[in-house]
């Protein structure tokens, strides 16, 4: 007999891992391609926003994924506009784009804090409580098995393809990639706009599965810790992934130590998955010795005289 | 065959910050309008009250300029860290820690002189910036750890911590049931200088020139701008690119939490999770729109005290307040296109 308290935990660890995990996927292929976005938490935001509105007006779940998922590619392109475009600093973009996504999604947002949605993302296994690991594992939404299948993908594009390849090499080597004969400006907005899309599908399941309401600021830091998860998993899929699932643990456990017995302050617990980031970030670098696997031409715009 | 690339002029104008910023304040005004416009406003309407109510009279002119005080001071705190190439997105927990310390030595020293004590109490402040910023600064020297996600991370801390204060320990029972600390005393609230403007703004004018000194006219400032160079140059010059980035860390850290001091002692006189609505962000902008030069910053950082002036007030007839939000992180977006233009050029070349 397993404990049910336990698999409460691991139902929310999962569900926790898998918002942060899609937004820090999308932020993986961009930064694979030498742009950093630091808009994560800003284009989070307005697929969210976008997302839940479309849903409560329509109460058609697929029409608000995609809405979501476009709003927030077309305002992360906004990015790669000015970064790839224009070859302007990545950093300020990138913040701007949050501070930006935040308030207009909070300004479009304003008439529906509080609205209760009618429609749920499909979830698989019923209305039964689970009562197995197992049953835990097949009962999750769709998108917590969409983002399995993006894993394997994105995988399968970095590791075996001459495409996955040919975006790596842009993001390690701009002057061999250019004499490749690659075209550094279109792949590199691309990837912009792909991670800005990740980003949106993230914000898709906050509100219309994971909350599931809207209200302002409630991505709460996901973002910048989905940025910290690129970091942790040295730019690769997999171990992003195993990153997701300790983070998503962090933030499930917080609540539920009480519990367990311990006699922690709730608003101290929800401090705690912030400071392992950072803790896991220092550890993580002391042990890589300062190599951690990060594309060399991160932030470095690209110019064809550089040839 | 014709084929056009882009080079990086080598001269660019020397104002070309500034003509970019009020092309970029143009472009997000125009932004806004059509926001406006969207939402059935009238946005000359909008815009002209927005004026009127946040520099159309001494009282609303002294409220616009005590709003610029935290921004000036963040934003002057993230020009020195990025004279050494780093990024200081902490601002915002900064100035709670700032009030923090200033609370708890409010809290637990006692001293008859007010004068002496608000001195002490500033000092606080600055020292709880610095202390906020420091496993960030001591991790990115130690160790090289990205400063941009552990100074952000660290605002999510101290904001919690501050729940936890405010909830717990530090929660007034007079308060009722809304979370905050105990008020201030009274003698030690900033005097005011006329109308309603604190002398937290006195304060701020002679931080713009320490900061315009340290950065361009000081030794340190000198050692700054090579660190944040090549590793070599710095190297041959004898500097410690590390240790002196370091310094700059605390130094910038400080500034911040200096803005939360003042905030406390002139504006909300306690502890609360509303003592800083999001100062430490808008900040960044303010620094980053001007090139990170400290007069600028107190310029543009007025210019944007008065905008948030004019968006709440503006929130009476209807309007979002998030619109002013808008209009700052478009200005800055409006600027890098437009300096895009100033310091790039197409070049037609030949090809066979």
């Amino acid at each position: 007999m397993i404990d049910l308290q336990f698999l409460g935990l691991l139902n929310a660890t999962l569900q926790a891992a898998t918002l942060l995990f899609i937004a820090a996927l999308g932020e993986l292929i961009s930064e694979k391609a030498g742009i950093l976005n630091l808009g994560v938490e800003g284009m989070i935001s307005i697929g969210a926003v976008t997302g839940f509105i479309t849903a409560i007006n329509t109460e058609n779940i697929v029409l608000a994924a995609i809405v979501g998922v476009l709003s927030a590619s077309i305002f992360s392109s906004i990015h790669g506009f000015i970064t790839v475009i224009l070859k302007q600093d990545q950093t300020v973009s990138g913040l701007i784009l949050t501070i930006l996504g935040i308030s207009l999604s909070s300004m479009i947002g304003k008439s529906y804090v509080g609205k209760k949605l009618e429609v749920k993302i499909y979830k698989f296994g019923g209305a039964n409580e689970p009562n197995s690991v197992l049953e835990v594992l097949l009962s999750q939404n769709l998108i917590f098995y969409l983002s399995i299948i993006l894993l394997i993908i994105v995988s399968f594009i970095f590791n075996k393809t001459l495409f996955g390849k040919r975006i790596e090499a842009i993001g390690e080597d701009l002057k061999a990639s250019n004499s490749m004969g690659l075209n550094i400006n279109k792949t590199q907005f691309v990837a912009t706009c792909v991670g800005g899309a990740f980003a949106g599908l993230s914000g898709i399941f906050l509100t219309l599965s994971y909350v599931p309401y809207w209200t302002d600021g409630m991505t709460a830091g996901r973002g910048w810790i989905a940025l910290a998860l690129v970091i942790f998993g040295g730019w690769k899929p997999l171990r992003t992934a195993f990153g997701a699932l300790l983070f998503g643990f962090l933030e499930a456990l917080g609540p539920r130590l009480q519990t367990y017995g311990f006699e922690i302050s709730p608003y101290l617990i929800k401090i705690t998955p912030y400071v392992i980031t950072i803790i896991v970030l220092v550890v993580l670098t002391i042990l890589k010795k300062g190599n951690t696997g990060a594309p060399k031409n991160i932030g470095v715009p690209f110019f064809k005289e550089n040839r | 065959m014709n084929n056009y690339i882009l080079s990086k002029k080598l001269k660019t104008n020397e104002l070309s910050t500034f003509y970019s910023f009020l092309f970029g304040l143009l472009i997000a005004f125009f932004i806004g309008s059509i926001i406006l416009f969207l939402q059935s406003n009238n946005p000359l309407e909008v815009f002209s009250l927005m004026i009127k109510l946040s520099v159309g009279s001494l009282n609303s002119l002294s409220n616009s300029l005590n709003k610029a005080i935290p921004l000036i001071l963040a934003g002057l705190g993230i020009s020195i860290i990025n004279s050494v190439k780093l990024w200081n997105i902490g601002a915002e927990g900064q100035i709670f820690m700032g009030a923090i310390a200033l609370n708890l030595v409010y809290i637990n020293v006692t001293i008859g002189n007010s004068n002496l004590f608000i001195f002490i109490l500033l000092i606080s402040g600055f020292l709880g910036g610095s202390f906020c910023i420091l496993l960030p600064a001591l991790a990115k020297t130690l160790f090289g750890v990205n400063e941009i996600i552990t100074t952000l991370l660290t605002n999510y801390i101290v904001f919690g911590l501050t729940i936890y204060l405010v909830n717990g320990v530090w929660k007034d029972p007079n308060s009722l049931n809304f979370p905050a600390a105990a008020y201030i005393d009274k003698s030690v609230y900033l005097p005011i200088v006329t109308s309603k403007l604190s002398s937290g703004f006195l304060i701020c004018i002679l931080f713009t020139f320490i900061a315009y000194y340290l950065k361009e006219k000081s030794v340190f400032g000198y050692e700054l701008r090579i660190a944040g160079g090549s590793e070599l140059t710095a190297l041959y010059a004898g500097i410690k690119s590390k240790q002196v980035a370091f310094i700059a860390m605390l130094i910038g850290g400080g500034f911040a939490g200096l803005a939360g001091a003042i905030e406390l002692l002139s504006q909300t006189h306690r502890v609360s999770t509303g003592l800083s609505q999001g100062f430490g962000y808008t900040a960044i902008i303010v620094a980053a729109i001007t090139g990170m030069r400290p007069i600028g910053i107190f310029l543009v950082g007025i210019l944007f005290g008065a905008l948030t002036i004019g968006g709440s007030v503006i929130q009476t007839i209807g309007v979002s307040s998030y619109l002013a939000e808008i209009i700052q992180a478009s200005t800055l977006f409006g600027a890098l296109i437009i300096q895009f233009f100033f310091n790039y050029e197409i070049k037609k070349v030949e090809n066979d």
